[in-house]
């Protein structure tokens, strides 16, 4: 599988960075997840994977802390609230935003080589 | 819309597709009586081959049950007179030449049994029985195609004789002001029959001439406000859609709990649902924001305690339903 | 892309098997949330999704959706089914998860066919 930082994926999908910057060249992200449901999420993704979804609940920092996973990209243009977005930098997760649609944005990353598996 | 047209009208519609299907459907409907040739040509097991052949050519038929007594012994086939005459046996009794052992099919049973039969054996007729085994009837290949191209010609009459009525219904009705009003009880809870009125009211506005464009609006509009009785209501609520020829208004209301607060409750991503409907792959916050997007105007009210009304108007400013629109349409 | 081509790239299952697969298939969506899919989808998409409840097929109906994919291989209970065979929806599950899907779809030719929200025509009284 083609290894590529999570600066990369920010750079080249144009996403924008919701919580504090971090050497986003340092992370490698190994796997890519898409799903709404956060029960899904919870057996499904894996850790250091970036999850596409277009929920920005509050939930889904605890979810992403659980799950130690690398960044989140929050589709569609929804935007978390503040409290979201500071608890996702108190648990040091990474929240990235797009206007784009989860398909596009799953089908771009698979293109760059992220797998679910 | 002569018949010439109509069928033409199936050899070159999209829809052909779905006709195919159709005839599937129709074969496992359709009863064997309902395409079984009734006036059945028998052969008495004392006649001679010579005369059976005869009969087959005069007739021009190329088989038939042979009966001792009214009941069923046998059938002869055209290739059994073949054998005869190669034979040069054309005195026997049609009993030497026929097929004994014969296959018969139920008059209750569906089209599609024939139809397997005739494509495994390769035998081209089948003798049918009534529920007392006697026979009611001979079926063959010819008689199960036009059986069921008849039939699929009917049920797509009707849908057309169906949709022409629906979307010409106010056309020759004169009042002041005509409309069709559409009422449903929505139950609290009910995930799953949740969205059946919504179904219900956008397939009648299609059947009655609305462009797609105008039936998805008017659906999804629907769907969200019945979702959201179902979801967020203590008693559920009442639905009730008022179709004018160029107005349709939705009126969406209940009895409780009530919107506390209109103002967040418009904003997009504000929910009240609870995680387990979030499972359920509601509650984001959407629903008021979609259907703001599909309704020209809409009007949301509430007291806490009390209820919720939620009226919406969808206009149709270059088109109308129910007054053959639809039709004329198709014509141009 | 038509459902029977749809159906090869998923390596997918037509659980009512009297749908209409000659359906074209512009465009796809992967989502979880209806209201999400209601307020973004465009006409003739694949509709991915991981939800299994009839609301699917309900929403799918109101949205003019060509075809269902059920992701990892999730078997949908009857009424969902049954209501897919009563709509003509055509509703496939298959073993590949959304982000997979997604890819493959993507990567064979569909555009995302959703729209971002924006304002709608409605005015508020």
């Amino acid at each position: 599988m083609t290894i590529m930082t999570l600066d990369q994926i920010i750079n080249s999908l144009g996403l924008t960075v919701l919580t504090d910057l971090k050497d986003f060249k340092s992370l490698t992200p190994s796997y890519g997840y898409t799903s709404d449901l956060l029960s899904c999420v919870m057996s499904g993704a894996k850790n250091q994977g970036v999850w596409v979804t277009l929920q920005a609940h509050n939930n889904i920092v605890a979810v992403a802390a659980l799950l130690e996973l690398a960044a989140v990209i929050i589709t569609e243009g929804a935007m978390p609230d503040e409290t979201t977005v500071a608890k996702a930098n108190e648990q040091g997760i990474t929240l990235l935003s797009t206007e784009k649609a989860s398909f596009y944005i799953a089908g771009k990353l698979w293109e760059m080589g992220l797998r679910d598996v | 819309m002569s018949s010439e047209e109509s069928r033409k009208n199936i050899l070159v519609d999209d829809s052909v597709a779905e006709n195919i299907t159709r005839v599937e459907e129709l074969a496992y409907e359709l009863k064997i009586r309902e395409v079984m040739e009734r006036n059945v040509r028998t052969l008495d097991s004392e006649l001679k081959m010579q005369s059976a052949a005869d009969l087959f050519r005069q007739q021009r038929i190329s088989g038939a049950p042979v009966t001792k007594n009214g009941e069923l012994i046998g059938i002869l086939s055209i290739e059994d007179v073949i054998r005869c005459l190669v034979a040069n046996d054309m005195d026997a009794p049609v009993t030497r030449y026929m097929t004994s052992k014969v296959r018969t099919i139920m008059a209750t049973d569906p089209v599609v049994e024939a139809l397997k039969f005739f494509v495994n054996t390769g035998v081209g007729r089948l003798p049918v029985l009534d529920e007392k085994g006697n026979m009611e009837g001979i079926i063959t290949k010819g008689d199960l195609t036009s059986g069921l191209l008849f039939a699929l010609q009917r049920s797509i009459q009707e849908e057309e004789l169906k949709t022409y009525r629906a979307s010409h219904l106010f056309e020759d009705i004169t009042s002041n002001r005509t409309s069709l009003i559409l009422r449903y009880v929505i139950q609290p809870r009910d995930f799953t029959h949740g969205g059946t009125a919504s179904s219900n009211i956008k397939r009648a506005l299609l059947r009655m001439g609305a462009s797609p464009q105008i039936a998805r609006r008017c659906g999804i509009a629907a769907y969200e406000a019945e979702m959201n009785l179902i979801i967020h209501t203590t008693n559920g609520g009442n639905m009730r859609v008022e179709i004018e020829p160029h107005k349709i208004a939705l009126d969406v209301f209940d009895y409780g709990p009530g919107i506390p607060d209109i103002e967040s409750a418009m904003k997009p991503g504000y929910s009240t649902a609870t995680d387990s409907i979030r499972e359920l792959g509601f509650g984001a916050g959407m629903g008021l924001v979609n259907i703001a997007r599909c309704v020209d105007s809409m009007k949301l009210e509430s007291v806490v305690g009390k209820g919720t009304r939620l009226k919406m108007t969808i206009l149709l400013e270059s088109e109308t339903v129910g007054e053959g629109y639809a039709g004329k349409k198709e014509v141009s | 892309m038509d459902v029977s081509q749809l159906i090869d790239l998923v390596s997918g299952e037509l659980l009512n098997p009297d749908a209409d697969l000659t359906r074209d298939i512009k465009g796809g969506c992967g989502a979880d949330l209806m209201s999400d899919v209601l307020a973004s989808i465009q006409p003739e998409a694949v509709l991915l999704t991981g939800l299994c409840n009839p609301q699917v097929i309900r929403t799918a109906q109101m949205s003019d959706v060509s075809a269902i994919v059920i992701v990892r291989g999730k078997n949908p209970p009857q009424e969902t089914v049954n209501l897919a065979k009563e709509e003509k929806i055509a509703l496939i599950s298959s073993p590949f998860g959304m982000f997979e899907l997604c890819g493959r779809l993507y990567q064979a030719g569909l555009a995302s066919l959703e729209q971002p929200v924006t304002d709608g025509p409605s005015e508020m009284e």
